[in-house]
């Protein structure tokens, strides 16, 4: 067994998924006095909730009969403030192993190293990753000339700029390059592979007035394949939605097809899976390996359904299953929210 | 339960479904693709990218699509392809993108 115990955070408990799930996780692992850290490969909590639809309306969950998938986020955050959570964002769960003593090691993406008691894994359907534009020969590129959502964009100055994509984030970037004032683009080239847009009627309206005046150009087309200069890309080839091809400018390529879902490797980590999800004990939300719970999509037993109020009731078990085995000592008593002494003082509220 | 793809997809084939497919469950065909039930994990984040609409849940498959649910099973086995990168759509996709009762065109 690997020893990555020195010099790694320790905690009590780590949840992986800062979705709605993971974050009534570390509620009810506050209110049981367990110390919680939380990561998540977004840059923001929230999860699908705020991928997918942070704004539409949400109408099962219970005594909240309509909220956006934003409010709902924004309702979490506040519930599991008072229990100061340390989120690690942006950046994702790589390896889950194991440790003599029975903790976790844990490594992320950006290097950081946890050691934890329990896991709590609310990784939901995966870590969102970019869309990739899926070009042969576009691997050494990436980072240099061409850039996906969430990526840093080199800079764009008296450059050739083609942009891919068809929402409110690609069309306000393109308007934005279109119409700097200074260190502006040599041109910016919108691409989408049809004439529609998914984006506010009045950035489509800004963006074809840029376009009327020359100060960008769209073209309806799919990307083909790259045109080099030894290592330097300079043109992108497109197929052209009316037939024919094209070969555009191209110094700097970016790719805002936003983010999409991948299971990553949770996978790899030795535990019970069925259909690419993670079998558990409905008494205790448990995986396969003890000390290692699994909440929400990601999960799978008899009867599972796929729903937050569901993800809500399991995160709740598995606090209490966990609680007994960081505290084996103390006994795992029911405390109501409402009259319980000890769990106001933890929420920060007079008895 | 699984996803499932229904006749609109057949002669479109526009493949936006597969780029956000967390478990890479699409099987391509000549001029359809597949859900593998065994695959589908139900996170539905596929249902919006199709532009016709041919995604569903199997529970939400109408009556005279029922015979899809088999079909994808179906055509899971019969060796089709994985694909997980979208790529352009079939050259006359858009002629056919509002018909739902295409099934006579399917290609295995």
């Amino acid at each position: 067994m690997p020893d990555r115990t020195d010099a790694a955070i320790a905690t009590d408990a780590l949840v992986i998924g800062a979705g709605p799930v993971g974050l009534f996780q570390v509620f009810q692992l506050g209110l049981l006095e367990l110390g919680c850290h939380v990561i998540d490969s977004l840059p923001a909590a929230g999860g699908q909730c705020i991928e997918l639809y942070p704004d539409k309306p949400i109408y099962d969950i219970p005594a909240l009969p309509r909220c956006t998938g934003r409010e709902l986020v924004d309702r979490l955050l506040e519930q599991v403030a008072p229990l100061v959570p340390t989120f690690h964002l942006s950046q994702r769960v790589n390896t889950l192993e194991a440790c003599a003593d029975g903790r976790f090691a844990i490594g992320t993406s950006a290097g950081l190293r946890l050691v934890a008691r329990t896991v709590f894994i609310a990784g939901g359907v995966g870590s969102f990753e970019p869309r990739r534009l899926p070009i042969d020969g576009i691997e050494p590129l990436i980072g240099r000339q061409v850039f996906h959502s969430g990526e840093p964009v080199a800079s764009t100055a008296a450059r050739h700029v083609v942009i891919l994509g068809d929402d409110e984030a690609a069309l306000q970037y393109a308007l934005q390059l279109a119409l700097a004032s200074t260190d502006g683009p040599a041109s910016v080239t919108l691409m989408h592979r049809r004439d529609s847009f998914r984006a506010e009627a009045d950035t489509i309206e800004r963006m074809r007035a840029a376009c009327a005046v020359g100060r960008m150009r769209f073209v309806a087309a799919q990307a083909s394949s790259l045109e080099c200069a030894g290592d330097t890309l300079t043109h992108l080839v497109v197929s052209l939605a009316d037939g024919g091809t094209e070969a555009l400018r191209a110094d700097v390529v970016v790719v805002l097809w936003g983010l999409s879902p991948k299971l990553g490797p949770i996978a790899d980590w030795g535990l019970q899976i069925e259909r690419k999800q993670l079998v558990v004990n409905t008494e205790t939300f448990e995986t396969s390996v003890p000390g290692i719970f699994a909440v929400g999509d990601v999960n799978t037993y008899p009867g599972k359904k796929k729903l937050i109020v569901c993800g809500f009731h399991e995160a709740t078990l598995a606090a209490y299953a966990a609680a007994a085995r960081v505290h084996p000592d103390r006994p795992g008593q029911l405390q109501y929210t409402t009259t319980s002494a000890r769990v106001h003082r933890l929420l920060g509220v007079a008895s | 339960m699984t996803h499932v793809v229904t006749e609109s997809c057949i002669r479109c084939k526009y493949t936006d479904c597969v780029d956000v497919c967390p478990v890479d469950c699409f099987r391509e065909g000549p001029n359809f693709l597949t859900i593998d039930p065994d695959e589908c994990i139900d996170c539905a984040v596929c249902i919006p990218e199709c532009p016709v609409n041919a995604i569903m849940p199997e529970e939400d498959v109408p009556g005279d699509q029922q015979h899809m649910i088999k079909l994808n099973a179906d055509l899971s086995r019969i060796g089709w392809p994985s694909i997980t990168k979208r790529k352009p759509a079939l050259p006359d996709a858009d002629d056919w993108k509002d018909r739902t009762d295409k099934l006579s065109e399917l290609i295995r």
